[in-house]
């Protein structure tokens, strides 16, 4: 009887246990807080707030300037030294697996600086040729204003900290927003083919076969 | 009943918010600081809980096992890199995480501990040293911030930290194998 109510415990503790790791890691899927925010954003798929973008060539316009195309979306600051390097080489080795009559009409690429202090458009349009970006297809912008681009922030789950050196600690993804400017998918900037089939895909199936 | 005091002011002071904030804000103290000391706070209420209550512990618990179970889900799941970050994020995270570290690890801890055979105890201290050698596996060799709230330099400080804790479980471990407390009068 006492061995039986001993066992009873420790079946009830495990399922306890089991439980509390489904939910804590959303159905064994999630088990770092950057995973869990990913699925959320692909779930509820949030609109592109209304921001004013500066890019490079000191151009002025809204993201509604690329309605009817999908935009690539990355975040950076132009003084990182390290992942923000990597997150922009591993895009332009997107952007250059994208099928070329594609670009520009169906797709665009952007990088949104999220230190507008410092990435003026002069800074930016020196950045921008360090990975071959041709300033028109794939674009790289500040938001000059800090309370929309926070909101941007906020709302794409894009985290950055600031550790008062001039430098933040961020984390990177491709983000693709799709021609309604709803984010639709968030995608590890470390697999490049994996991003690329993804969007081609993508671009297939709702744009057509172009070729 | 002096213990349950004495934990009682420790459990009061941890959730003070400036207390709260500091010891959130270093990634290694929250890990290895905050919420062992709410595991202690639970191992200092546990004798004035089992004389309350001494037929829950007695009945539901009677050869430890249950209660080292509990033990060994809490702590895993609060090493979990996202449990950490919804504690700082999720109130409701934070709320379990106070409740969870000193009534559901600490409190079985101690009531399982002395009820435990050689064996039982022996297979814990090599389950935490697996378990401390993969976080710090984990922690250290990551090239991606596991944590959005912290930075990856503390991240890797947090790894070398489980690897110390790891090493001083073993060596305890190792010493408990050859060493009879009893030759030394303790029991």
């Amino acid at each position: 009887m006492i061995k039986k109510r001993s066992t009873f415990a420790l079946i009830i503790v495990i399922m306890f246990g089991f439980g509390l790791f489904l939910i804590g890691t959303d159905g064994f899927t999630a088990y770092t807080a950057e995973q869990a925010r990913t699925m959320k954003l692909v779930e509820e798929k949030p609109e592109f707030p209304k921001v004013t973008l500066e890019d490079s060539k000191e151009r002025v316009y809204s993201l509604s300037e690329f309605q009817g195309k999908y935009v690539m979306l990355t975040f950076i600051y132009t003084a990182c030294t390290d992942v923000c390097l990597l997150l922009e080489m591993n895009l332009a080795q997107v952007y250059n697996q994208i099928p070329e009559q594609y670009i520009g009409e169906d797709i665009v690429f952007m990088s949104i600086s999220f230190d507008p202090e410092n990435d003026d458009p002069a800074t930016l349009e020196h950045y921008r040729n360090y990975f071959n970006s041709d300033g028109e297809t794939w674009r790289m912008a500040r938001i000059p204003d800090q309370q929309e681009l926070d909101g941007l922030l906020d709302r794409f789950g894009v985290i950055v900290i600031p550790d008062n050196n001039g430098h933040f600690a961020h984390n990177a993804a491709f983000y693709l927003v799709n021609p309604e400017g709803k984010l639709v998918d968030v995608m590890d900037y470390e697999n490049i083919d994996q991003a690329a089939s993804k969007v081609n895909a993508i671009l297939r199936t709702e744009v057509g076969d172009k070729s | 009943m002096k213990q349950a005091i004495y934990g009682l002011g420790i459990y009061l002071f941890l959730m003070l918010p400036p207390v709260v904030t500091l010891l959130e804000s270093i990634m290694v103290v929250h890990m290895h600081m905050q919420m062992p000391l709410l595991v202690m706070v639970g191992m200092l209420f546990t004798p004035f809980l089992q004389q309350t209550f001494p037929a829950f512990f007695e009945k539901w618990n009677e050869n430890g096992v249950p209660g080292i179970v509990l033990f060994m889900i809490i702590i895993s799941y609060w090493m979990i890199p996202r449990t950490m970050d919804e504690a700082l994020t999720v109130s409701a995270a934070e709320i379990f995480k106070f409740i969870s570290l000193p009534f559901l690890a600490g409190v079985p801890l101690r009531d399982s501990w002395s009820k435990l055979t050689i064996k039982g105890k022996n297979s814990i201290f090599i389950l935490l040293s697996i378990l401390f050698g993969i976080m710090a596996w984990i922690y250290i060799l990551s090239p991606n911030q596991i944590c959005n709230s912290y930075l990856i330099k503390e991240q890797k400080a947090l790894g070398w930290t489980f690897l110390l804790t790891g090493l001083c479980i073993v060596i305890y471990f190792i010493q408990t194998l050859f060493i009879d407390k009893e030759e030394y009068g303790e029991t």
